[in-house]
């Protein structure tokens, strides 16, 4: 089933009298349960894509349907709805509400949806859960770690049960040994069904998914299937 | 739901900036409590005149030839040039008056009082017949008011005020006692329930005597006389004003095309006509302080703007997650509406606290007014929503990418 479907997408950005264009005709198809990498140099144009397919963003032209609906052609409130319940961001730079609690920053797609508050919290600890952050729910962001911190923002992606978790460099800020170990978080939800895409610039990274996306330009280079090989070698 | 959520949020944020939140309130409790004072202290004022003309009945009136409130300066000289009204026509009033039941001539003077070694100067005297008490609600404490027959026989009594009763006969019972006017003797027979002072101006300093006695001590009033004149209804004053009027214009000759030389006042005549000359003054004093307010206002805007500019990381990131305009809106309205309305309402109380020092300097009392504590709110919720939306709408509008990507 195809829960992702591009065509021809196009972001262009106007600096004074200059057109930049961060995406040139983007096509692809992404397939429910799919666990996709995106590779290419700084500035090739990975997060304006990421942005779209998450919704944060609207293409200058082109056509996104997502879940079988034409999200190109939302207004502002109907692409919040889809952020909340279809998609989970996990950011580079975290994005954690500064002074709430992991518990509270998990609960937050939820209060939008508007879950009673007993709901909320059950859920929250269950995405708390799955992180294994369970001893540190009422911990504040500046009170853990890099790696707690991303687990924090993957449980709150988690936690609406959304179609799509969208990651967009997560260990960009995470050394090595922490790396590995949201890539494992991954590598685990993916086998709990979860449709997933990766941007990162590391190749070892990126064998973590099943299939890598290369991009340059605002294009698509290469699109290529990661052998089961290659993927042992990076895990 | 959600908005509940929401306002917990706004409230946990108020919370974590706890300078902040204190600043805006202090914008916010200045202006209230300006514009509560003056509201409050001008209600009371207008209360307490109110009241006081409540001592007249709803079924009473004065006609006098100087009095109301002169709108010019030539209408006060032509006041002070009529002739003054001859207390000798009670009777011609109530025979050609079908609908006036009572008509009481009232003059007065001034006296300074002793009783053995105490005196008292410059008392207020009134001279009046024995049913001025059935027309102006003097309450008697002790005694009585003088008799019909002490008016036929004009006999030296007196009523006394109580300022008047505390001066003289602190710890004595007054009743019965000769106290001498301008050194003529008189017996008192009553006390009056005291009244308190206002605008400064004591009550109590007051004695009533019998008409014709007075006459005969002071002489015949000129100027210092005027009837109250009670109709035999509420229903039946307009009437029994027109006619007393009819009746006074033939009394006093006044050739038909000429206007009224006398002027006949009732609580509520007097009361518009204050209310009418004050009113200016009134809407003066509520715009200035009105000023404070628009700070006030500029001042929670301010704040909040720079609120929203702080937190546009965290408006991005509900964004991210699925937070509508409308909920970003809210969250920060809410936090507007919150510090302006508690500000308010510490403003209500201040301003009520104040307002009541104020009018206390003039002897006067004032109670908490149900139409001030809804203006005071109205207002600061106003604020709230004024200068909150502007600040809340920016943050509802902003783009998550750039809020998120904000340093
Ligand atoms: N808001 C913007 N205004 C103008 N140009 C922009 C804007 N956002 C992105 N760009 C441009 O679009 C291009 C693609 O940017 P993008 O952020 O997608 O790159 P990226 O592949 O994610 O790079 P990196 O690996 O450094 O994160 C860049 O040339 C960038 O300068
Ligand atoms: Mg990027």
């Amino acid at each position: 089933m195809t829960l992702i479907e591009t065509k021809n997408l196009w972001k262009t950005y106007t600096m004074g009298t200059e057109k930049v264009h961060a995406l040139s005709g983007v096509t692809l198809q992404i397939q429910k349960g799919e666990y996709v990498a995106i590779m290419g140099p700084s500035g090739s144009g990975k997060s304006t894509l990421m942005n779209l397919i998450g919704c944060l963003d609207t293409p200058t032209q082109g056509d996104y349907i997502l879940n079988g609906k034409a999200v190109n052609k939302m207004n502002d409130d109907e692409l919040a709805n889809i952020r909340n319940r279809e998609i989970g961001f996990v950011f580079q730079t975290f994005n954690l509400l500064a002074r709430a609690t992991a518990l509270h920053n998990v609960e937050l797609p939820l209060i939008y949806n508007g879950s009673g508050s007993l709901d909320r919290v059950e859920k929250a600890e269950l995405a708390l859960k799955r992180v294994e952050l369970t001893d540190r729910m009422l911990h504040k962001p500046s009170e853990l770690s890099g790696g707690q911190r991303q687990r924090v923002a993957v449980a709150r992606a988690l936690v609406n049960d959304p179609s799509l978790i969208l990651a967009d460099e997560p260990t960009g800020n995470l050394d090595s040994k922490t790396s590995v170990e949201i890539m494992k978080l991954f590598d685990e939800i993916h086998r709990q069904g979860n449709t997933i895409i990766v941007v990162t610039h590391e190749r070892d990274i990126a064998n973590h998914a099943h299939r890598v996306i290369s991009i340059l330009d605002g294009k698509i280079a290469t699109d290529e299937i990661v052998t089961e090989d290659q993927r042992r070698k990076a895990q | 739901m959600i908005a509940a959520s929401l306002l917990k949020i706004s409230i946990q944020a108020l919370w974590a900036n706890k300078l902040r939140t204190g600043l805006t309130l202090l914008g916010v409790i200045i202006g209230v409590t300006s514009v509560m004072t003056i509201i409050s202290a001008l209600e009371g004022m207008m209360g307490a005149v109110e009241s006081q003309l409540d001592r007249l009945g709803p079924s009473t009136f004065i006609a006098t030839t100087i009095g109301g409130v002169a709108t010019s300066e030539e209408q006060w000289h032509e006041m002070l040039k009529r002739k003054p009204i001859d207390i000798d026509y009670a009777d011609d009033i109530l025979e050609g008056c079908e609908l006036c039941e009572k008509v009481c001539p009232r003059t007065f003077n001034s006296a300074n009082i002793k009783y053995r070694g105490e005196r008292l100067r410059d008392v207020f005297v009134m001279g009046s017949t024995y049913n001025l008490i059935d027309v102006v609600d003097f309450e008697v404490d002790q005694g009585h008011f003088h008799s019909r027959e002490d008016d036929i026989y004009r006999r030296e009594v007196v009523f006394i005020g109580e300022t008047v009763r505390e001066a003289l006969f602190s710890g004595v019972d007054a009743i019965g006692k000769s106290i001498r006017l301008d050194g003529k003797k008189y017996t008192v027979v009553g006390v009056a329930k005291k009244m308190g002072s206002m605008f400064g101006q004591d009550r109590d300093k007051f004695v009533v005597i019998p008409l014709d006695v007075s006459i005969k001590q002071f002489g015949k009033p000129r100027r210092n006389s005027n009837f109250v004149i009670k109709a035999r209804s509420v229903d039946d004053l307009d009437e029994a004003m027109d006619e007393a009027r009819i009746v006074l214009r033939s009394l006093r000759h006044v050739p038909y095309d000429k206007p009224d030389d006398f002027i006949l006042l009732t609580a509520d005549a007097i009361l518009d006509q204050l209310n009418s000359v004050t009113r200016i003054f009134r809407m003066g004093l509520v715009g200035i302080s009105s000023i404070s307010l628009v700070v006030g206002g500029i001042v929670v805007m301010n704040i909040m703007m720079v609120s929203v500019s702080e937190r546009t990381r965290e408006i991005g990131i509900r964004k991210s997650v699925g937070a509508r305009q409308n909920h970003i809106l809210l969250q920060f309205l809410f936090e507007a509406l919150l510090t302006t309305l508690t500000g308010g309402l510490i403003g209500i109380v201040l301003g009520y606290i104040a307002a009541a020092s104020l009018v206390q300097m003039i002897d006067m009392q004032i109670s908490p007014s149900v139409f001030g504590m809804v203006a005071g709110l109205s207002i600061s919720t106003g604020i709230g929503v004024i200068f909150g939306i502007y600040p809340a709408m920016k943050a509802a509008r902003l783009d998550p990418i750039k809020a998120l990507s904000y340093e």
